[in-house]
């Protein structure tokens, strides 16, 4: 019997082969968008360190400014938790970043303690422990895929409970921790091409749908978020132009606001 | 043998032959994205980092599907395509949101596996059209995963 290893090697000289020898089809050079608009599955929300990957390569950033790991206050509502979640597996995208394995650890285990308190912390454990053991031996690379394991098995175990309106929380708390770190880095040293990787205004109005269908959900919090995407959109949906110095250190503003929101209680 | 015991059996047999004349019939979403994952294998040694989600569904013969992404400058990104059904063919192409091909030329296709490469010129939005351009099956499950380095 082939081992697995054996198997996954086997199979990547296969692909590789099929790689080599094949040839695609010639696509049509354009399509028409609009036509579509029926067929169009919803966005996959980029990870944090998608973006982070991304302005590392514009220079170098200086990461241990950004780790946080205060514990910050306890919730008890779930859609605060579950924001609160994707917040703090995007700060362990960032300790990975900064490579401080403490930090890693502290967040690894304070992720199983939010995902306990929304009920998926089974789902969580192998993860959480995976994160701490790979923070040990600094591994960087298994911290990042456990981390994105993590992100995913939360969201499917929610949404096995028919609770997706809480698995678009954890991916809006990530997506708003990443927007804070990123304008952080850019308002500090500004450059075109950075302040462009905020260019996501469908991924906003992604969520901005997404928050207009939780009307169940009546916190202060929420209604902060929705009122805040408002002021964004039109920051980041510049066309063709580009987004200014000011309009990242508003976003900035605006997202550390809403950060600090998650965290602390009312 | 009871006739229960007698019904039963004939029942598991008849569930073990089902199984073994139409292998796709109880086939899933999930054994698409294990061959879609299957075709990324490769480029994970060269560095990219496969994400965990991952689109899937179902087509029918010449069905399209778009996926909307957003896809960042300074990354690049593969996206693979795979599907259960050994005989089926397969495309996958990436536009940008003018409409525009934005892929690069060593994308492949090839049976029941295909892969597209973007390096963006921008950071945005961007459309992945897969697509079963042949297939013995009605309907054909797919999945689409992708890896950015």
């Amino acid at each position: 019997m082939l081992t697995f290893t054996k198997h996954l090697q086997l199979s990547a000289i296969v692909v590789t082969g099929l790689a080599l020898c094949a040839h695609g089809a010639q696509a049509p050079q354009r399509i028409d968008i609009k036509q579509l608009s029926k067929t169009v599955e919803d966005v996959v929300v980029p990870l944090p360190n998608e973006i982070f990957g991304a302005l590392n390569k514009l220079g170098a950033v200086n990461w241990k400014e950004h780790v946080r790991t205060d514990k910050g206050a306890s919730f008890t509502e779930r859609p605060r938790i579950a924001l609160l979640l994707g917040t703090v597996i995007a700060d362990g995208f960032v300790a990975v970043q900064a490579e401080d394995a403490p930090a890693v650890k502290e967040i690894g285990q304070r992720v199983l303690t939010l995902a306990k308190g929304i009920g998926v912390g089974n789902s969580i454990t192998p993860h959480s422990k995976a994160i701490i053991e790979a923070a040990d031996k600094r591994n960087w690379e298994s911290v990042r895929q456990e981390l994105d394991r993590t992100q995913n098995s939360v969201q499917q175990a929610m949404n096995e409970v028919h609770d997706e309106k809480l698995s678009q929380l954890v991916s809006l708390g990530g997506w708003l921790r990443g927007t804070e770190v990123l304008t952080s880095v850019v308002t500090k040293h500004f450059s075109a091409d950075g302040a462009e990787l905020l260019h996501q205004p469908d991924l906003l109005s992604y969520f901005q749908t997404r928050l207009q269908a939780m009307p169940e959900f009546n916190l202060p919090i929420i209604h902060e978020i929705q009122e805040a995407l408002v002021d964004v959109k039109p920051l980041i949906d510049v066309g063709n132009a580009r987004i200014s110095p000011a309009s990242v250190k508003k976003i900035s503003e605006i997202t550390t606001r809403l950060g600090n929101g998650i965290v602390t209680r009312d | 043998m009871t006739p229960f015991v007698k019904t039963l059996f004939c029942q598991v047999i008849l569930l073990v032959m089902l199984g073994s004349f139409q292998p796709g019939a109880f086939a899933s979403v999930d054994d698409a994205q294990s061959f879609a994952l299957q075709a990324a294998e490769p480029y994970v040694k060269q560095g990219f980092q496969v994400r965990e989600d991952y689109w899937g569904g179902d087509l029918g013969s010449g069905e399209k599907k778009a996926v909307r992404q957003q896809l960042f400058k300074g990354n690049e990104y593969w996206f693979w395509l795979g599907t259960e059904v050994e005989r089926a063919k397969i495309s996958v192409h990436i536009y940008d949101s003018d409409g525009k091909l934005a892929e690069e030329p060593d994308g492949w296709e090839k049976g029941h596996f295909a892969a597209a490469h973007v390096i963006p010129k921008a950071t945005g939005s961007y459309f992945i059209i897969v697509s079963v351009e042949e297939s013995p099956e009605e309907r054909t499950h797919w999945a689409l995963v992708y890896g950015f380095r």
